[in-house]
């Protein structure tokens, strides 16, 4: 009896543990089963292969070491420690691949959009992002339409929201930005240089920057007049007619929007015509500050000076991210690629924390919301997205190469090191 | 507002840089028009065989130190190979099959020689480093590149040597003979098949040295074939499509024309001249300046 009764007891004991732990099993396993949290797609698209492939690339491993380390420490922690999972796309440097890649990541299952450094692709993915009503954060691309365009058409009631954000300068802004910083510097120099020679690339990158700085020169009339303006084709094949029509207008400072492949060409053929200037002072574009342009182009690039976004080198974060960058990318700099597509990730994930779920007008408010301010680059305050949907703290900084390396010399708050100008003669 | 004609040392500058750069024109162009005249194949990877060169040249300078002015015997040789290669392990499948295959099959071969050089060497755009690399010579006002110079004897001296191959030897007769009848020639003797494919190594080996030629001048990336390749194509039609002195005139003219554009329209329209140039040949004259009218 007694061992049935104790039969009976445990039985009932028994049956409770069970349930209880079956019970806890039932409310754990389906977490467990997944890999703890459901992760969060995030279509991450650049131009990882055509002639813009080394920035894209660039963008590419940036993004990857930020959704890394976020994952490292917990994932977005509002959604249960969810993972950032990249769904990476291509644009092949073409902008209507990059619609398409847009479309193919969002059918794998992309939640959210980053991308994608070309403003020619980048414009061709908003739409997409617009109508499939997923929130794109724009990480670099500089012409002033991509948002633009977007908050006209909701403001006008022909699309109901916004899905578009960029955390980068737009071209007005670098105008803006190089013209006051080439007034201070010659200012801080005690020079007058008076005839600048606006030279770019002629796609809708360069276009939108030239317009953009020939805008806010004419609205802040410096002492300094733009005597002549002259585009090329991109990629040129031979730039040298158009150093010698510069060199014809007799400048004292060549202002050059350039791209990688460009500006390789471009700096050599100033040196080899003479061209008797105070120095090559870029209003803001790639070509003249990636370990890869110092390598090829050497002395050329010495004391050429970029207004460009910056990544804030007096942060000890940004160092640490820098030296892994080192490492992973076989010795290449930490800069305005890199650097704002790691932002943009670190980003997506406080939209993700703030919004607390994955339904895209959830996000879009968080984004709207935005108050950021444990970026890497140099912000002119917290990142912050105004009605257009852009990022007004989102600046440049005048940099230059010195000794071979690229270092902040303006503003001086930014700088790390005084600048050179004008350069010593040869 | 000034006009160029003010500036007469400009338009002089931009005339003789403008002559100058065509003679890297011209040397891309020759070995595209000596395929196409023997084989009648559009050879579409042209561009990526010429930045496959240039590779090479960068690997003999900076691993071994070699000059590409020196370097670029190695580069054709080893674009020879390269092109006897694909000829015969695919090109000469298709002789005879419609054009738009010949086409596909070009563009094929383009794709994976571009995205093998992406492997191979990675996105930055480089540039090879040469001693005479930034050499000028000053005329008065105006300078001589002396890396172009070079590139322009070079350019002249190569299809000198390729006309006099193709008329005074026996294998150039024999390409001559294939390309016109490739049944005559196979009826009378001629290893057809051997022609082509030296033909085809030929041609490749010409753009092998291009590549290397200009590789001090021109930054190239694995993406810049197909520029390359369309610049050529458009050479290659204005000088008559198979004519060896038709490739290597169309050359200088069309960098003189996109010179001269630049300077006298926008710089950014310089392409637009030389396009210009191409619809106007082929309105005027649709077998290009040196080529054969077919009956």
């Amino acid at each position: 009896m007694s061992h049935s009764e104790t039969r009976t007891t445990c039985g009932r004991r028994g049956f409770l543990k069970v349930a209880v732990v079956a019970g806890a099993g039932v409310a754990v396993l389906p977490g467990l089963v997944r890999g703890q949290a459901p992760s969060v797609k995030v279509g991450v698209i650049h131009p990882v292969t055509g002639p813009l492939a080394e920035p894209g690339q660039a963008c590419r491993l940036g993004a990857q070491m930020a959704a890394d380390a976020i994952n490292a420490s917990g994932g977005v922690r509002a959604l249960g420690g969810a993972k950032l999972e990249l769904v990476l796309g291509d644009t092949q440097s073409k902008p209507d691949v990059g619609r398409t890649e847009a479309e193919r990541v969002i059918n794998q299952g992309a939640q959210l959009l980053m991308g994608s450094f070309d403003s020619g692709s980048t414009a061709a993915m908003v739409p997409v992002a617009q109508q499939r009503r997923v929130p794109f954060l724009v990480d670099i691309a500089a012409a002033d339409p991509i948002t633009a365009n977007v908050a006209k058409a909701v403001k006008d009631g022909q699309q109901k929201v916004q899905y578009v954000y960029r955390n980068f300068p737009t071209g007005s802004s670098f105008g803006k930005k190089a013209v006051l910083y080439f007034s201070e510097i010659f200012k801080e120099a005690g020079v007058s240089p008076k005839r600048v020679v606006l030279m770019y690339c002629n796609d809708l990158f360069g276009q939108n920057n030239a317009k953009g700085f020939q805008a806010a020169h004419a609205a802040a009339k410096p002492s300094w007049e733009i005597v002549d303006v002259i585009p090329w084709p991109e990629p040129p094949q031979d730039l040298s007619t158009e150093v010698s029509r510069a060199k014809a207008a007799k400048p004292d400072v060549i202002a050059p929007i350039t791209r990688p492949a460009s500006a390789q060409i471009l700096l050599p053929e100033i040196r080899k015509q003479r061209v008797d200037i105070m120095g090559v002072v870029g209003p803001g574009s790639p070509g003249l500050y990636e370990a890869g342009q110092i390598a090829v182009l050497k002395e050329d690039l010495e004391y050429v000076l970029a207004s460009i976004p910056w990544a804030n080198f007096k942060l000890p974060r940004t160092q640490q991210v820098a030296e892994e960058y080192q490492k992973r990318s076989a010795g290449k700099t930490f800069d305005t690629n890199s650097g704002y597509s790691y932002d943009g990730m670190l980003l997506i994930t406080d939209f993700l924390e703030r919004a607390k779920s994955t339904d895209p007008d959830a996000i879009v408010a968080a984004m709207k919301k935005t108050n950021y301010t444990n970026g890497l680059m140099q912000y002119g305050g917290p990142i912050v997205f105004n009605e257009i949907g852009d990022n007004p703290n989102a600046i440049t900084t005048m940099i230059q190469i010195l000794g071979q390396k690229p270092v902040a010399v303006w503003p001086k708050e930014a700088a790390v090191q005084k600048f050179v100008f004008p350069r010593p003669k040869a | 507002m000034a006009t160029p004609f003010d500036n007469p040392t400009l338009v002089l500058q931009s005339l003789l840089s403008g002559l100058l750069f065509g003679g890297v024109y011209s040397l891309m162009a020759v070995g595209l028009t000596l395929i196409f005249g023997v084989m009648r194949v559009v050879n579409f990877a042209h561009g990526d065989m010429m930045v496959w060169g240039m590779y090479l040249a960068w690997m003999l300078a900076t691993r071994l130190g070699i000059d590409p002015y020196l370097g670029f015997v190695c580069c054709a040789a080893a674009l020879f190979v390269l092109g006897l290669v694909v000829q015969r392990s695919l090109v000469d499948r298709i002789l005879d099959a419609p054009h738009e295959m010949q086409i596909l099959l070009m563009l094929g071969v383009a794709l994976v020689l571009e995205n093998a050089a992406l492997v191979a060497f990675g996105p930055d755009p480089r540039r090879v480093r040469s001693s005479l690399g930034a050499s000028t010579l000053w005329l008065g006002p105006v300078f001589v590149d002396v890396p172009r110079l070079v590139t322009f004897l070079v350019a002249m001296g190569l299809t000198l040597a390729l006309y006099f191959f193709l008329t005074r030897t026996d294998l150039g007769r024999s390409m001559r003979a294939a390309a016109d009848n490739p049944y005559g020639a196979l009826v009378i003797g001629t290893d057809v098949r051997r022609v082509y494919a030296i033909a085809f190594g030929i041609g490749a080996a010409c753009v092998g040295a291009a590549g290397a030629l200009v590789s001090p001048i021109l930054p190239f990336q694995p993406a810049g074939g197909l520029a390359l390749a369309v610049t050529s194509f458009n050479i290659v039609i204005i000088g008559g499509m198979g004519s060896l002195p038709g490739a290597f005139l169309g050359g200088l003219l069309v960098s003189v024309a996109e010179s001269l554009g630049a300077v006298f329209l926008s710089p950014s329209m310089k392409e637009l001249v030389s396009f210009s140039l191409l619809v106007l040949i082929l309105l005027v004259r649709p077998a290009g300046l040196f080529g054969k009218t077919v009956a």
